[in-house]
């Protein structure tokens, strides 16, 4: 069927650009590519300049039931952006207006179509950071990020890219352009929803982010534990002790061995593990190029000899830790985070963790070699709370250690659990790469994990993604149905038809997970008395649940973590791993639509607490500068005319001691309290403002305002 | 299937970030590693001859994809040798006769007195060589290019050659003449704040005047001059032909040249 393309927008019908764009960084169609298998060709390709151009193709496209598939720089790896024949390519890079930055607020606004490194170094030349670094971060996009719910390496400091999000602008079939978040004009709810949707609900067109100062300092460090285990123990408390770090990354003792990352940087030293084996092994290959081509045939032929090989000779998994920010807090921090994981840990200096930083962005193309080499490389990040990791990473790597080489490295955590990042190469043929494939997903369902932590779904994990959510797709469904009625926005993607896979039952979790079920619709008080009969405490007691909507909240402070409730009678557990990034985030609908739903809270385990009182002339704008001089304090609020300011922690009389050195007139040391956090929609309003009742560092809210 | 193109066709597309073309055209197509995947389908029979070439010519030679690059790929030079062999020499206009008389040489090519300025200036009397191609730059890459080359160096002989412009610059380094630019010779002029390739650690360093762009995508070379004219901090050049461009996007681009032909106006 021949289709008519608006006049008014650039389009292209050339067959390089088409070409072009039938392909993202999936390395299942890198694999395709290289072994000459033709991508599928989408039709036509347009650069819209503006929202309302995006408006006209999506018009058009609705009018003649054309599929779109929204593109940025094409670095998903799930194949989210991948061509499909007959559709139009609605490449988004042409929306590439920088800016305003606001740099009293901290904020910053970006086209969907602007490069995020680019992005990074005129933030840099205004003193700022979006503190948002993923490995893709020079082949990737605003648009990108914010579609398929991008992580940075530095999430444990600044957030996963939802974090930083405060309005979204986007153009649908159904709704036209709209906006979410700050100053919106369409629900609240949306947000959520549209996060994550890989094009699917809308085409994201403009995002207004937080954003923070350069930090003055940064501290790295890397420490060696003897087991995956003692290591994932280290981690938990670090995070639970809300000592937030930037940088939290456990290679295992297979990644540590192959890299050579625990032994110092000395050419006299036996450096460099067996990657300098390795390196010398291709290198003299390399001069025979028949050889060349072929050289990883044979190893990755019989990959379940070289992962008992690996499993035999590594031993020991190296941490790597960093803070950044103010040099007081960073001290603060990283002297009580140092000792806690001394008590397990070899320290190893400063040497890891600064080479890390050097070569962080490196690992994306160093997997080249692989496919010239006649093989395929892939990674896989997945998520699970504290007590599931360990199984998580043994099931992976027995599901797939007969048809892949498999490694691991664990680079976000939170309170309440943590990523796994698996990386496995295998022998360069598209059965092998999709048994692999559905082997390593098949383990992560069944052991209870999250499907994918921060690299979207695309059509890869779009079977796997729709069996974890169940028949909780109907939250995403119906805004579809409303926004992309003829549902011509990325079709295939994302969510599909899969037969239903029932989650289990809730489990129970406790103190060692940093989670607690509760009924969100009970008051805080007993909530907090649950918390309390695990001998915890709420780490974040909002007044009821869901708590305000993520962009008034900090990005570390999260509402509910698992929901689970029931669909048309039929079960279901969202939000498994700490993070999941299968899809639009559904856990808010969820709980809308199921009354009975429970939730998961994280908890504070107990230890040291400090809380401090203070009578500064202009209590909100010194609780909203403390914020602005990089604490995170557990408690922040002004009661009766007083700032209270507290911490939780093996850090908490240090900080509190900062703090109190900030604050005008200091801070005199009470017994601790948990004060609840005001839920609800707030407002913005002036830092003087009689009715203030939260701050961040954009500024300060009240009551009100409900959507 | 391996060729010397393969290790760019696989990499994850990280010179986007630095390529000007990339980033002002949007077009994928002109990320430098989707023209190194053209050039491997060409190689194996999966391209046209006529889509590899204008895949290769999406490019101002700036060579920011080398110098971002994380494993250092030399991939201007194979792109220049890959637009020697698909693409054909644009034509080369006769070399005009140098006015006047004088040690010094100045090339002016566009309207603006630059000899009579020099002249001027350095209170002697300057020779004008006038060009409307830039001495045939534009087919620099090209095996044509040795004969003009030894024209080029005939025609100046041993005269003091001073430059304005970045396309008559460039002519004249591949063609082994030595030359200097106006803000050397006549000192304090501003100059620009890292474009036309004076910083080459600068990404995006191109405005898109440079290059076989404008000549095979003038269409792109504007749409790159519009994405730099949105994200440059000042709007001064150092180079005439940037400034010529980025006036044709545009933009009201001042260059050393504008600045001293202001001063002598001032007196």
């Amino acid at each position: 069927m021949k289709t008519e393309a608006p006049r008014g927008v650039r389009s292209s019908t050339r067959s390089l650009d088409l070409t072009a764009a039938s392909r993202d960084l999936w390395p299942g169609g890198t694999l395709d590519f290289w072994q000459g298998r033709e991508a599928p060709r989408p039709e036509r390709v347009f650069w819209p300049e503006s929202e309302e151009e995006v408006a006209e193709v999506l018009t058009a496209a609705a009018e003649q039931r054309v599929p779109v598939v929204p593109y940025g720089a094409g670095s998903g790896v799930c194949g989210g952006a991948r061509g499909r024949p007959g559709a139009w390519v609605l490449d988004t890079k042409a929306l590439a207006e920088l800016g305003p930055v606001d740099e009293t607020r901290w904020t910053v606004e970006a086209g969907a179509g602007v490069n995020g490194q680019q992005l990074e170094d005129w933030l840099q030349k205004h003193g700022f950071t979006l503190g948002h670094s993923p490995s893709s971060i020079w082949c990737s996009t605003v648009g990108g990020w914010a579609a398929a719910r991008s992580a940075g390496q530095f999430s444990s400091r600044y957030g996963v890219f939802e974090d930083m999000v405060l309005a979204l602008r986007a153009v649908s079939p159904g709704r036209g352009v709209f906006q979410v978040g700050e100053d919106g004009d369409a629900p609240d709810d949306w947000m959520p929803l549209l996060l994550g949707s890989e094009g699917t609900l809308g085409v994201i067109t403009r995002v207004r982010m937080r954003i923070w100062p350069n930090p003055e300092t940064r501290w790295l460090r890397g420490y060696r534990f003897s087991t995956v285990e003692a290591a994932i123990r280290a981690m938990r408390r670090l995070m639970q002790g809300e000592l937030w770090p930037s940088v939290v990354r456990l290679y295992d003792p297979v990644d540590t061995r192959i890299g050579g990352k625990t032994k110092p940087k000395d050419p006299k030293a036996r450096s460099g593990g067996n990657r300098r084996f390795l390196r010398r092994w291709l290198a003299e290959v390399d001069k025979l190029p028949s050889l060349r081509k072929r050289s990883l045939v044979l190893p990755l032929a019989l990959p379940g000899l070289v992962n008992r090989i690996f499993d035999r000779v590594a031993t020991g998994c190296l941490l790597i830790v960093g803070w950044e920010g103010r040099p007081a807090v960073v001290e603060a921090l990283s002297k009580a985070g140092h000792k806690l994981l001394c008590e397990e840990g070899e320290d190893l200096g400063p040497e890891p963790g600064e080479r890390w930083f050097q070569s962080r962005h490196a690992v994306s193309y160093k997997l080249m070699p692989i496919f010239e080499r006649g093989g395929f490389a892939d990674t896989m990040e997945v998520a699970a709370r504290w007590s599931d990791l360990e199984r998580l990473y043994e099931a992976v790597r027995d599901a797939v250690r007969e048809t892949a080489v498999v490694m691991a490295h664990m680079s976000h955590v939170y309170p309440e659990g943590g990523s796994i990042y698996f990386s496995f190469a295998g022998r360069g043929d598209a059965t092998v790469y999709q048994r692999t494939w559905d082997a390593a997903l098949e383990a992560v369902l069944r052991v209870g994990g999250t499907v994918t932590h921060h690299h979207g779904v695309g059509h890869l994990k779009a079977h796997a993604a729709s069996q974890e959510v169940g028949p909780a797709v109907a939250g995403w469904r119906a805004l579809k149905a409303e926004l992309d009625p003829q549902g011509i926005l990325n079709p295939g993607r994302v969510y599909v038809d899969a037969p239903y896979r029932d989650p289990g039952p809730a489990v129970e979790v406790g103190l060692a997970d940093g989670i607690v079920r509760t009924e969100p619709r009970r008051p805080l008080v007993e909530r907090q008395a649950r918390a309390a009969s695990l001998n915890g405490e709420l780490m974040w007691p909002w007044e009821t649940l869901p708590p305000p909507p993520r962009w008034q909240r900090q990005p570390w402070q999260v509402g509910a973590v698992e929901v689970a409730g029931r669909v048309e009678s039929k079960r279901c557990r969202l939000g498994r791993g700490p993070r999941s990034a299968a899809g639009p985030d559904l856990r808010d609908w969820l709980q809308k639509q199921d009354s009975r739903a429970t939730v998961t809270e994280v908890l504070a385990p107990p230890g040291e607490r400090w809380l401090g009182r203070g009578r500064p002339k202009a209590p909100w704008e010194v609780a909203r500068d403390l914020l602005r001089h990089d604490l995170r304090p557990a408690i922040l609020t002004v009661r009766d005319g007083e700032l209270l300011v507290g911490f939780r922690g093996p850090a908490a009389r240090s900080l509190g001691a900062l703090a109190g050195a900030w604050v005008p007139g200091g801070l005199q040391e009470i017994d601790w309290e948990s004060i609840p956090f005001p839920s609800g929609r707030l407002v913005p309003c002036s830092l003087d403002d009689p009715d203030v009742v939260w701050v961040l560092p954009q500024g300060a809210y009240k009551r009100g305002g409900d959507r | 299937m391996s060729s010397w193109w393969s290790t760019c066709a696989l990499c994850p597309r990280l010179c986007r970030t630095s390529c000007p073309v990339a980033t002002g055209s949007a077009r994928e197509a002109a990320v430098p590693t989707l023209i190194a995947s053209a050039m491997l389908a060409y190689e194996r029979g999966k391209m046209s001859r006529e889509e590899a070439a204008e895949a290769v010519s999406l490019c101002t030679d700036c060579g920011a994809c080398q110098r971002r690059c994380h494993i250092d790929r030399p991939l201007p030079q194979a792109l220049r040798d890959a637009r020697r062999r698909l693409l054909n020499a644009p034509p080369i206009e006769p070399l005009r006769t140098l006015e006047g008389e004088g040690d010094w040489v100045a090339i002016e090519a566009d309207e603006r007195p630059l000899a009579q300025a020099l002249a001027k200036q350095l209170g002697q009397p300057v020779r004008r060589w006038r060009t409307g191609d830039r001495l045939g730059v534009g087919a620099v890459e090209h095996a044509v290019w040795e004969r003009q080359a030894a024209r080029l160096r005939s025609h100046v002989g041993d005269g003091r050659v001073v430059v304005a412009d970045g396309g008559v610059a460039h002519a004249l380094s591949a063609s082994g003449i030595g030359f200097s630019w106006l803000h050397e010779v006549v000192r304090g002029l501003p100059l620009g704040d890292g474009s036309c390739r004076t910083d080459g650690d600068r990404p995006l360093a191109c405005c898109g005047a440079a290059g076989p762009l404008p000549l095979h995508h003038p269409e792109e070379a504007e749409r790159v001059g519009r994405m730099w004219l949105a994200r440059a901090d000042e709007w001064r050049v150092s180079d005439a032909r940037c400034r010529d461009h980025l006036r044709r996007c545009g933009g009201e681009v001042q260059d050393p040249l504008d600045a001293l032909l202001e001063m002598q106006r001032e007196g």
